[in-house]
């Protein structure tokens, strides 16, 4: 075995044992512990974890094997597909301060992607997602019109559709609050995704 | 049925249940159950139970039964009652429950473990572990898989939802002989053939009405009530909530359709290569983390707790006598002849020891912690933390007859020290390891 080889072999196997310590470990009464918006904001470096949630996903093993998987599912789809169609693994978005004084109208991915408007019409209220038309995966997301899912920071979902031709999808407001009320009940967050296995 | 993550919860579940069954009847014959008296001793009981059995399920590797297919995603029947067996560890919850159990039990009827007669009731305690822990175990892959809130409680009822729809199923398929009760299903007398028993062909068609009404009826046909009707209301709120049993049908078989077309599912187990590649990303975001110093007005984003959080019982209070006095790394000749005596007592090459320490690389993260620990124990903490066979093992750990590591029987012979000695010392090397694992970044 030549020197390099060997110390691949060591740092794979530094890793399986640090991961299985990290994983494995008892942990009473776990749950998840950060929503899939704030793990993939982390992940993509757009909005670091704050102490607290540091800590959070620290003693949490089944937080940090969400985290594993995003994290893996992450690094499987960034491998690029073909120049120029960027493949798109969901995008998250977050609740901004301060919108409580007045309705909520919108809120907007991170990427600048997506946005979720909030319609209220007959004393009820409709959500629409549009997709922005410079996004880098539109052409690709119009074309192929893949099942596609809003989930709040709870991970309940709110849509769940396909695009028409205009890059829009809108559904009735599934739940009892408006969604303001919701969102800040919810981990003021949310996350558009492709339905998939 | 199939849900996203969950690997238990097949036809194949039934063989691993008996399969653990029947190998831990064999255990408990090896083990000293008077421990179970002595709650301290509850942590040392279950790793020589988790060691037992790991051995039994081996010496039953062959057997029609544990080659049996366990689920539709290539796991055998032993596979996954060896996974579970090993998930007892990170779920100490069980095994205390078990332990009361079994006290319990003992309370009433003496040693019954020593009684072949009562061999029925021992298997159906060591059921009621399992059958629980494998809704856990399920209840947490899927959290995994899909990032939503879900809990054994779930899992229970998607898996009884699914039972009924197979119930009603098989009413449909017979609806001449079972005319009432198909009438009563459907909410109206039979004039014929019902259209919906040609309309229901997988339980994307079922609809939550019938599960509903068949749940109710169910005492007029078959004597007993049906399960959202049963005096023990663990669903009765479901029998109020149609359009509730309709979304998990409904994901059930989303579910199925999606994954009847693949041949193997994830693992969170994953290869080697994987460790390295998602802890690079941890150990990125968490030292980004650190770097941006609490800025005042992000808020925290920690989701709040469930109504449906399962309680779980607390950890237990691993020993916490003194530190023994750690081995030294061997030197001299004496050291090394005694070492070889060792080996060859065991079988081993009498070399053993010294290729084996010599095939560790000196800069491993692990063997810097671990320097002060003998290399016997040492490898029984890679024993307990990744079991006896992985690919990232060098070959001079193996142990040629087996392809696996020394057994802990063999490297407690080998560092000439007790089983419980051994284990004390690997315990407390694992808990050096994860505080340390917890503090670097």
């Amino acid at each position: 075995m030549s020197n390099d080889q060997n110390k691949d072999a060591e740092a794979s196997f530094d890793a399986r044992l640090r991961e299985r310590l990290l994983l494995a470990r008892p942990a009473p009464g776990d749950r998840l512990m950060l929503a899939d918006a704030t793990l993939l904001a982390a992940l993509d470096g757009s909005r670091p974890f704050t102490p607290n949630e540091r800590t959070a996903l620290q003693q949490s093993p089944l937080t940090l094997r969400r985290f594993r998987h995003l994290a893996l599912e992450r690094r499987a789809q960034s491998v690029p597909v073909a120049a120029n169609d960027p493949v798109w693994l969901g995008s998250a978005g977050m609740l901004r301060a301060a919108a409580s004084a007045s309705a909520l109208e919108q809120m907007v991915t991170d990427d600048g992607c997506w946005t979720l408007h909030f319609l209220h019409a007959d004393g009820g209220w409709q959500v629409v997602l549009a997709l922005s038309a410079d996004a880098p995966f539109a052409t690709r997301l119009l074309r192929e019109q893949p099942m596609l899912r809003v989930v709040d920071g709870g991970g309940a979902i709110i849509l769940q559709g396909r695009l028409d031709a205009d890059g829009e999808c809108e559904r009735a407001w599934p739940f009892d609050g408006d969604p303001a009320a919701h969102f800040q009940m919810h981990g003021a967050s949310f996350m558009v995704e492709p339905v998939s296995a | 049925m199939r849900l996203p993550g969950t690997r238990y919860q097949e036809h194949g579940w039934e063989q691993v249940r008996k399969l653990l069954g029947h190998c831990s009847l064999q255990a408990f014959r090896q083990i000293d159950l008077r421990l179970l008296y002595e709650p301290g001793q509850h942590g040392a009981l279950l790793d020589a139970y988790t060691e037992a059995v790991a051995a039994s399920l081996r010496a039953h590797l062959r057997t029609s039964r544990a080659e049996a297919p366990g689920n539709s995603y290539g796991d055998s029947v032993s596979e996954l009652a060896l996974s579970l067996l090993f998930e007892l560890q990170a779920q100490p919850a069980f095994w205390q429950a078990f332990m009361a159990a079994m006290a319990q039990e003992h309370a009433r009827s003496g040693a019954f473990w020593d009684n072949p007669l009562a061999d029925g009731v021992l298997r159906k305690k060591v059921n009621d572990m399992y059958v629980g822990l494998r809704d856990k175990v399920d209840a947490d892959n899927y959290i995994v898989a899909t990032g939503r809130d879900c809990s054994p409680n779930k899992i229970y009822t998607y898996r009884m939802l699914d039972m009924a729809y197979g119930e009603i199923a098989r009413l449909f398929a017979a609806w001449e002989q079972h005319r009432e009760q198909v009438g009563a299903i459907l909410g109206r007398e039979l004039a014929g053939l019902p259209i919906e028993v040609r309309q229901m062909t997988s339980i994307a068609g079922c609809k939550a009405e019938w599960v509903i009404r068949w749940s109710e009826s169910l005492e007029r046909f078959d004597g007993a009530p049906g399960p959202l009707h049963t005096r023990s209301k663990r669903f009765a709120s479901l029998k109020n909530a149609p359009e509730k049993i309709a979304a998990m049908l409904a994901e059930i078989s989303a579910y199925e359709e999606l994954s009847a077309n693949l041949d193997s599912g994830e693992g969170w187990e994953g290869d080697a290569g994987e460790a390295a590649l998602w802890l690079e990303d941890y150990w990125r975001v968490i030292s980004e983390s650190e770097q941006q110093e609490a800025v005042p007005d992000v808020v925290d984003q920690i989701r709040q707790a469930q109504e449906d959080a399962f309680a779980d019982a607390q950890a237990d209070g691993a020993g916490d006598e003194s530190d023994a006095d750690a081995a030294e790394p061997p030197a001299n000749a004496a050291q090394l002849a005694r070492e070889q005596a060792a080996a060859i007592a065991l079988s081993l090459s009498p070399r053993y020891l010294e290729l084996a320490r010599a095939a560790q690389d000196a800069g491993s993260w692990t063997l810097r912690l671990l320097h002060a620990e003998s290399l016997p124990v040492r490898l029984a903490v890679y024993h307990k933390l990744l079991g006896p066979a992985d690919d990232s093992y060098p070959d001079a750990w193996l142990d040629p007859a087996t392809g696996e590591l020394p057994t802990l029987q063999q490297l407690a012979a080998l560092d000439g020290i007790s089983m419980p000695t051994l284990r004390k010392r690997r315990n407390e090397a694992i808990d050096k390891l994860t505080a340390a694992n917890r503090a670097a970044a």
